[in-house]
């Protein structure tokens, strides 16, 4: 640096600079803890999300570019041409979606008795659910197969659904329980008064009121159980395969890197709907009811 | 709690009946699947066949122990296990504690980002991270850029099973944790420090014995979900030793031995039966307490 530059007065950039760098350490110093775990946890979860969305648009990609070197959409049409796939998604698709009707006919009446009428033990049942949480679950599956296994339930759809099942019980339980405990009871006694049968306080009062915890039972239960791949890879082998379990041998033995990618993403597409409810899902609570809490 | 309105025109044991009536389907399937084959797969294991009756024997077992292969991959699933909790609460607690204490942009920003992993299936998280962690993947490319050629990746090695592991556990983990730090009122933590605690007195003596049920649940069904983990071992661990899960996954599957993987389910039972004990009585606790407020 001239001597002449430095005798000039500061331009005012350099003022804004120092201004700049100044609050920039005293947010250091005052959210230093949160830009750590923000840049820490930003390298660590979305990280690895990087090049799978990067090797699922790519044609070619090689060591040690950072982009692929030429992108385009061509594995895709590959992809769903393979037979395999093409069979196994829709099937996973009505698979989760008869899961989750099941699920709904059977536990949704017992929510009801649970939170609205009076019985002897109601609250210890109630609790017994978390039973399906307190297993090892894969030791638990492999338990189940073993029957299934004698019963001849092993590669069958009823023996998919039935170990599948499982997982959702808790979860569309204890949410539509809670929805029906909070219902104003005043409004559905007004509407009593006035000679409205109960059927039609029901539908017209309760109903509506529980909706939103409702949808959000199916929804979870529905998302969970298109992405359950245990229980369906030990009792499903090797007749039933569903899109999740087709995944396991899209990694291991497929030397194709871009159909593990497509698929990936594809199968993401009922997270994602998870992802934008998610506020009102945490809201609600919903997101960690499965777990009991 | 809500007391069911008295009816008139059906005696309360007719209701009690309706009500046994609508909770039973649930329960029965609860029932068949989880608790029945536990049971009997417990009471098969200590049987055995003499001369076409059955016999109590610890055959089994004795046989599981004295097999080199079967006690290396027990302990390693402990090894693993222990390991991964240790990690989730050193990342986790400071994640949680910062998140109750901080506002604005920046703690909302972290509060995303932790919460992103509940949205990736685990089967879509392990293609991910053999994308990331593998040879020529993300992180060795990007290492290799900055001039670090010396990557040693973890797939296929313990390290790689613990990562995804982790991962999959921190929303969870400091969704609890922070619901609990929640309940602690901040006028508490002030009158401490007027009295002149320090931050670690603090974290010591009041906010822990406050947070001690959600860290219970926390521990427990962490410990409950690595130990009976299945797609991440597999797809990311090593050959040997095997995680109990692929241990029994690969003797009930590839071997065809439903007798052995049978016991090898039986006693991740046996290990797991406190800390699942552990959970639902916290988790009962914790609800009967929420219900009094």
């Amino acid at each position: 640096m001239s001597a002449q530059q430095l005798a000039a007065p500061p331009p005012p950039v350099e003022g804004f600079w120092l201004g700049t760098r100044r609050s920039f350490q005293t947010m250091i110093r005052k959210n230093g803890f949160g830009l750590i775990a923000l840049v820490l946890l930003a390298l660590v979860i979305l990280g690895p999300l990087y090049s799978v969305v990067l090797w699922a648009f790519a044609e070619r990609w090689q060591y040690p570019s950072l982009i692929p070197q030429v992108f385009g959409l061509s594995f895709w049409e590959r992809t769903f041409a393979r037979a395999d796939i093409a069979e196994a998604l829709p099937f996973s698709i009505v698979l989760a979606a008869t899961v989750t009707l099941i699920s709904a006919v059977i536990c949704l009446p017992a929510s009801y008795a649970f939170a609205r009428m009076k019985f002897r033990g109601r609250q210890l049942l109630l609790l017994s659910f978390l039973a399906t949480n307190a297993f090892p679950r894969f030791g638990l599956y492999i338990s189940i197969a073993v029957i299934f296994f004698r019963l001849n339930l092993i590669g069958t759809i009823p023996g998919v659904i039935l170990i599948q099942l499982v997982n959702t019980l808790l979860l569309m339980i204890w949410i539509p329980t809670a929805a029906f405990q909070g219902v104003d009871r005043s409004l559905e006694e007004a509407a009593l008064d006035v000679g409205a049968s109960p059927l039609r306080v029901f539908v017209q009062i309760t109903l509506p009121m529980v909706m939103p915890a409702l949808s959000a039972a199916l929804l979870l239960t529905f998302v969970n159980t298109f992405y359950e791949a245990q229980g369906a890879l030990v009792v499903g082998l090797p007749r039933i395969v569903t899109m999740p379990v087709l995944m396991y041998s899209l990694i291991n033995s497929q030397l194709i890197v871009q159909y593990g990618a497509i698929v990936s993403l594809v199968l993401w597409a009922p997270s994602l709907i998870l992802l934008i409810l998610a506020q009102r899902l945490l809201r609600g609570g919903y997101l960690t009811a499965g777990f009991g809490v | 709690m809500t007391a069911a309105a008295p009816s008139q025109s059906s005696p309360s044991w007719r209701k009690g009946i309706i009500a046994y009536l609508m909770v039973a389907p649930p329960l029965l399937l609860m029932i068949l699947l989880i608790f029945i084959p536990a049971l009997q797969s417990t009471a098969r294991t200590l049987t055995i066949d003499v001369n076409g009756a059955p016999g109590f024997s610890i055959s089994r077992y004795t046989a599981f122990f004295q097999d080199p292969i079967s006690v290396s991959n027990l302990f390693f699933t402990f090894q693993v296990t222990l390991i991964t909790l240790a990690a989730i609460f050193i990342l986790c607690f400071p994640l949680a504690i910062y998140l109750r204490f901080a506002n604005g942009k920046l703690a909302g920003a972290v509060q995303v980002l932790a919460l992103f992993p509940l949205f990736v299936p685990g089967i879509i998280l392990a293609y991910a991270l053999i994308r990331f962690l593998g040879t020529r993947g993300t992180l060795d490319n990007v290492l290799s850029i900055i001039g670090f050629t010396g990557y040693r990746t973890p797939y296929l090695k313990p390290d790689a099973i613990i990562f995804g592991l982790v991962w999959e556990s921190i929303p969870f983990t400091v969704l609890v944790l922070t619901a609990g730090l929640r309940q602690i009122s901040d006028s508490l933590i002030e009158s401490a420090r007027d009295v002149g605690a320090n931050s670690w007195q603090i974290f010591w003596r009041i906010i822990l014995p406050q947070i001690a049920r959600p860290v219970l649940i926390v521990f427990s069904l962490n410990f409950l979900g690595i130990f009976g983990s299945y797609t991440i071992p597999y797809l990311l661990g090593p050959a040997a030793p095997q995680m109990m899960g692929v241990f029994m996954q690969q003797t009930f599957g590839q071997y065809r031995r439903p007798d052995d993987a049978e016991t090898q389910a039986v006693i991740t039972f046996i290990i797991c039966a406190f800390i699942g004990f552990l959970y639902v009585r916290t988790v009962a606790n914790q609800r009967k307490r929420e219900d009094s407020e």
